[in-house]
């Protein structure tokens, strides 16, 4: 009851990146919400068409424009060796909400100011929507990497909720990178500088590092990737789809996305680390790494860290999120783990 | 065009070539989704450069992803579609051996019509000592008066012949033309050392496609050739030779497809 009133001027849109233009009023939109880098219309749309579970953009409109945006990928129980087809096919499927390279962030991004009743009747329009486009094979929603401060917008009767892996964040507080050193622990704060102090003076290692970045491969940076994550056991439900050569050929051109790459004087990327700055939450995202065995280093996991960390005091950055996974080593950095939640609304309870 | 159930046919293995390609390779999807393409158009809006249709040499570098999404070779076999093509390239139905004198190509071929044996001769092995494998199993056959077919380009074809013993019969010859280099008659195959053998050159004078196993279409960048029953590598519209423009069009002798250049 307490949507009602606002839910007959939340007006929800399914876009298609694929073949749809943004939709109206994204610009704005992207000004007011700033959304990470992977937001982007035409990353979603490079994205879409070289994924076997393309996103699609729900948008949730009012008269002031957009209220809230969701990234929702169609997935389907079995997963046959192809991409997805142009269009949507029968049978059952269920959606999940979430940004598939922001680990531990959520699939929803809304207009600052937009909260409470506002943001619950925009996602159950959402929510409306998705059911009438994609018919009666669909099973439900998943929504994935859910804070505390979104929980009470998506949780309700029907609908189940459970904790998940935590994310790690580090609030920065810190006036300069030995500040956050001091804030560690003497064997962490040790290690920390043996290993910057290592690659800064390796002669065989070329460093470089920056926003909006042309001089990379791109086809090396999404093999390296791609190696990387082969190397570790996809965990079960992920349907996330290979990173291609020309998503990351876009994507690191951005000017909001730092690459921070590690050659070896023969010109061969030994690890890569790309960092999505954003006002509130600077996302340190893909890390990708040779293994020791075909030539990779030791210790560039962690002089990454100290950069992005420097980086981000520096440009006084608030906050950041490096994902999901090892929280041990992350809390040892000094990142705390945020609490997040998968919510899904089955089918029987959508748009209610 | 050219009976036009065969020719539907023919047009419509290379629509389902297409459409797979599209759906589980890789380079495919890249260049067709991102840049588009014609004939069929796959992307409203989006008719890409050269109508789709990429470069040899782009294909050769990019092969990894040649290769559908449920995995497969990467390899090219420049000897394939040699099989199809023998009983339209020389006047003798069959022969003992059949000897391809190529650089690029480095496996028999296969599917050879029973009794026929097939191998590979590089052409500076072609030259060396008598004390290659090849040769001497070429001499033999020769000896036992059994036909031999040499297939390669005429000059390894030449020094082939002048490497043989003068007192036995020469083997018989089919020379390689490439498209952007072709040869006179009476026989001749087309040969790219990615797709293979694409065509013939029948006794009408003519370039036939090689219409089973092959798709050609004109293109703004010139003829696109495609192998239709190859899964992987998958090679669709690829513009061999740099590029050559050209026309398909039907024999008035035999009505299958024809290429001229």
């Amino acid at each position: 009851m307490r949507a009602a009133s606002v839910r007959t001027t939340a007006a929800a849109r399914i876009c298609d990146p694929r073949v749809d233009p943004p939709p109206g009023g994204w610009a704005e939109f992207a000004d007011a919400a700033r959304p990470h880098a992977v937001w982007d219309p035409d990353l979603l749309r490079v994205e879409g068409w070289l994924a076997r579970n393309p996103p699609l953009l729900v948008t949730v409109h009012d008269t002031g424009g957009i209220v809230a945006a969701l990234s929702a990928l169609v997935c389907r129980p079995t997963r046959s060796p192809s991409y997805a087809p142009r269009r949507f096919r029968r049978g059952p499927m269920w959606v999940e909400v979430s940004q598939p390279w922001l680990s531990g962030l959520p699939g929803i991004v809304w207009r600052p100011g937009v909260s409470g009743d506002r943001l619950h009747a925009a996602v159950r329009s959402a929510e409306r929507v998705l059911a009438q486009h994609l018919g009666a094979g669909l099973t439900g929603v998943f929504y994935r990497g859910v804070g505390s401060d979104l929980l009470p917008e998506l949780a309700g009767r029907g609908r189940i909720h459970r904790r998940t892996d935590s994310s790690a964040v580090l609030d920065n507080t810190f006036a300069d990178v030995d500040e956050w050193l001091a804030s560690l622990s003497k064997s962490r704060r040790g290690g920390l500088r043996r290993h910057h102090r290592r690659a800064e003076s390796d002669p065989a290692l070329v460093i470089r590092g920056g926003p909006g970045r042309t001089d990379l491969d791109a086809a090396t940076v999404a093999e390296l990737l791609n190696n990387h994550r082969a190397r570790f056991a996809a965990r079960s439900g992920d349907t996330r789809s290979p990173i291609t050569a020309p998503y990351v050929e876009a994507f690191v051109r951005r000017p909001d996305v730092h690459t921070l790459t590690y050659h070896d004087t023969d010109g061969r990327l030994l690890a890569l680390n790309t960092l999505l700055d954003h006002r509130d939450v600077v996302v340190k995202q893909h890390w990708a790494a040779l293994p020791r065995e075909h030539g990779g280093r030791s210790g560039l996991y962690f002089d990454a860290y100290v950069r992005a960390v420097r980086w981000c005091i520096a440009h006084r950055r608030p906050r950041i999120s490096s994902g999901r996974g090892k929280l041990d080593v992350k809390a040892s950095l000094g990142f705390t783990p945020r609490v997040v939640h998968g919510v899904i609304a089955p089918r029987p309870v959508m748009g209610r | 065009m050219w009976n036009s159930l065969a020719f539907r046919l023919w047009r419509a293995a290379y629509l389902r070539a297409v459409s797979s390609a599209f759906a589980t390779v890789p380079l495919y999807r890249e260049t067709w989704a991102l840049r588009g393409r014609t004939d069929p158009v796959l992307v409203p809006g989006k008719t890409g450069t050269g109508g789709g249709a990429l470069p040899a040499d782009e294909v050769h570098r990019r092969l990894v992803d040649t290769a559908p999404l449920a995995g497969g070779s990467t390899e090219p076999d420049p000897a394939r579609g040699l099989a199809g093509l023998l009983g339209h390239a020389t006047e003798r139905r069959s022969h003992r051996l059949v000897v391809v004198v190529d650089s690029d190509v480095a496996r028999p071929p296969t599917g050879l019509p029973r009794g026929s044996r097939g191998c590979v001769l590089h052409p500076d092995a072609a030259t060396a000592a008598g004390d290659e494998p090849v040769l001497r199993e070429i001499v033999d056959t020769l000896r036992r008066g059994e036909r031999v077919l040499a297939v390669g380009e005429a000059k390894n074809l030449d020094m082939l012949s002048a490497e043989l013993p003068a007192e036995l019969p020469p083997p018989d010859r089919v020379p390689h033309h490439r498209i952007d280099r072709p040869g006179g008659g009476p026989f001749g195959l087309l040969h790219d050392p990615l797709l293979g053998y694409l065509g013939v050159l029948r006794e009408c004078g003519r370039l036939h496609v090689d219409r089973r196993h092959v798709y050609v279409r004109e293109t703004p960048g010139g003829l696109a050739f495609t192998v239709l029953d190859r899964t992987s590598p998958r090679l669709v519209d690829v513009l061999i030779g740099g590029g050559v423009p050209g026309e398909v069009h039907a024999c008035p002798k035999h009505a299958s497809p024809v290429i001229d250049t």
